[in-house]
């Protein structure tokens, strides 16, 4: 009985010191950002001027910038759009559209649908953990299934124009 | 029919904790299926890790069955192997909620699908060694409706959880769910389960012949014929609810998500309401009847899918798909019990059966998915109607009536004198 309660006291010291070996580096790392977001957000672009050690970085807060991965879309009259599942880019690497994972329960019945990055608005993760999509769901339901080897149709709102027409001008179609 | 003497008469507590059991099981399970790939899209995982995540389980998955069949005919307490199975499954369970990491969830996976393969046959083995060769195939028509009201409910139950609170509550869910199924599997005596009987009946030596298991089962016509059937069934059938639930999304408007819900929940509550008096036709009528009519809802429908455009009378049809699965869940391991009455290899059998599902279930997505993206929906249900009728086809021409003829006039044959070598006839 001593002998466990002395090995489960060695457990518990060791595993603090592990929690207070991970929590420092963090710390110093919030400091960092901290000290560094406001001549981030002044020149983001810009190289340092003198050459030193390491990678050259930009720091943006954490609220200003997020993954989408994953993410939950509604549409803009709150109906449930599905997930981002995947992003969308052209040869010359600009963002054309994201895929969501759209309808389905349980994840049987649900279509990988292709939609235009300018349909997709961002609200300030503060406030919402949803990205929104100027469609609706009647008009994603029917819309022809992502799927490799295909031409990708990719859904914009009405009366918006593609994203980027950098890679073929003559493929989009209405 | 008048029961023949020397029966085994387990205890009611027995009986209602495997009732409970099957129920709670079912609940267990549904979290894992397609659900995971929502779960782990959630979790900002990429399409081509979950791809593999399900690949790799579903492999897992196959390859056990045999393994898993084989481990439960030499176990000594069929109730011990299956309460190992539950923990393994509820830790996976755990790991999916608390560390969705790729290493992690793919040992996860990877668990789950062994335990599963050693879960199916154990409740099969469990039920035949509490009530015996006589009275399984009632027995099995009780699992069935539990398992289905199981499943049925856990599907919405889940569904509400994932909606209202997050996906990881469904798996917390899970976890939560496996400590009354181990409490249920606590109720059943394992005094009552004959090990040999759970297994299907002594072995008989065969004199100079080394105990070459499985090939022994390759050699057993009907045990061989009612796999490719099965097999060719799951072919036909698995790729018909994600095709027409994909359709169903597709079509309806407002009430996409409820209508997929009843796409999968009409055929659980047609099974809950069909399989007992399932289980006591095949004693009445035999096997034969019952595997046909079961066989012959499936290309009806096939081509009413094909047919058929208002999303409301595509659920309807659902309804032949609960006919359907309501004959196959208290069929399979009844027919497997018939046919390896006095082997010793009942499990190993229905692992062997369980392979021939596996293989069909997966080839089915990828023949469905193949035609359906070039030819179109109706095409692949054509198809797979066409596939169903072949397999149907090979059900009436090859395969024999398996009931054993003391069941049918057990004034003769009391159990206590089964016949050492099983019916011979198929031997």
């Amino acid at each position: 009985m001593g002998n466990l309660v002395q090995i489960f006291a060695a457990a518990v010291i060791a595993l603090s010191a592990v929690a207070a070996g991970e929590i420092s580096p963090g710390k110093s790392g919030r400091q960092l950002s901290q000290s560094t977001e406001q001549p981030a957000e002044a020149a983001p672009e810009a190289p340092a001027a003198a050459p030193r050690e390491g990678t050259p970085a930009t720091v943006v807060d954490n609220q200003q910038i997020e993954g989408i991965i994953g993410k939950s879309v509604r549409s803009s009259a709150d109906e449930d759009m599905g997930r981002v599942i995947d992003i969308l880019v052209n040869r010359t690497g600009q963002v054309r559209g994201v895929v969501i994972d759209f309808g389905g329960f349980l994840g049987v019945g649900s279509r990988k649908v292709a939609v235009d990055w300018s349909a997709l608005h961002f609200p300030d993760s503060r406030k919402s953990n949803n990205i929104t999509l100027d469609l609706t769901r009647d008009q994603v339901r029917v819309a022809p299934e992502y799927r490799a080897g295909v031409p990708v149709v990719i859904l914009r709102a009405p009366e918006a124009q593609p994203t980027t027409n950098a890679m073929s001008p003559g493929s989009d179609k209405q | 029919m008048q029961r023949p003497e020397g029966l085994p008469h387990p205890s009611a507590r027995s009986l209602r904790g495997l009732d409970w059991f099957v129920f709670c099981l079912a609940d267990v399970q549904t979290g894992f299926g397609p659900f995971v790939a929502v779960y782990l899209t959630a979790q900002k995982w990429t399409q081509i890790d979950i791809g593999l995540i399900m690949t790799v389980s579903g492999l897992v998955a196959l390859a056990g069955q045999m393994p898993g069949g084989a481990l439960v005919d030499a176990a000594r307490s069929e109730r011990f192997v299956a309460a190992l199975a539950i923990i393994a499954i509820s830790m996976s369970a755990l790991a999916y909620a608390a560390w969705p990491v790729f290493g992690i969830v793919i040992a996860a996976a990877v668990l789950h699908a062994a335990a599963s393969c050693v879960l199916g046959p154990a409740i099969a083995a469990i039920s035949l060694g509490l009530v015996g060769h006589f009275a399984v195939s009632e027995r099995l028509g009780r699992n069935a409706r539990f398992a289905s009201i199981g499943s049925g409910l856990a599907a919405a139950g889940m569904g509400a959880a994932g909606y209202l609170i997050s996906n990881r509550a469904v798996f917390l869910v899970t976890v939560a769910l496996c400590v009354p199924t181990l409490f249920a599997l606590s109720r059943i005596c394992d005094d009552e389960i004959d090990t040999e009987r759970a297994h299907g009946g002594k072995p008989v030596p065969h004199p100079g012949e080394p105990t070459a298991t499985f090939w022994e089962l390759a050699r057993n016509r009907p045990l061989v014929i009612f796999a490719a059937c099965v097999a060719l069934f799951h072919l036909a059938n698995a790729a018909m609810l994600p095709l027409v639930a994909s359709i169903v999304t597709m079509r309806s408007t407002q009430w996409a998500t409820a209508l997929v819900g009843a796409c999968i929940v009409v055929p659980q509550l047609v099974v809950a309401a069909l399989s007992p008096s399932i289980g006591r036709r095949a004693q009445q009528w035999g096997r034969r009847p019952l595997v046909l009519l079961g066989f012959a809802a499936l290309p009806i429908r096939g081509l009413l899918f094909a047919v058929a455009a208002n999303p409301y009378l595509l659920v309807a049809v659902q309804v032949l798909d609960g006919i359907s699965a309501a004959v196959f869940a208290v069929m399979v391991p009844l027919v497997i019990a018939d046919v390896t009455r006095g082997t010793g290899h009942f499990n190993l059998a229905q692992g062997v059966v369980g392979s021939g599902i596996g293989i069909g279930a997966s080839l089915s997505m990828v023949l469905a998915g193949y035609v359906s993206d070039h030819l179109g929906g109706p095409a692949a249900f054509y198809g797979l109607a066409a596939l169903a009728a072949s397999g149907f086809a090979l059900m009436l021409a090859m395969m024999p009536e398996t009931r054993p003829d003391s069941d049918a006039s057990p004034t003769t044959t009391p159990e206590s004198c089964r016949p050492p070598g099983g019916p011979q006839k198929f031997l």
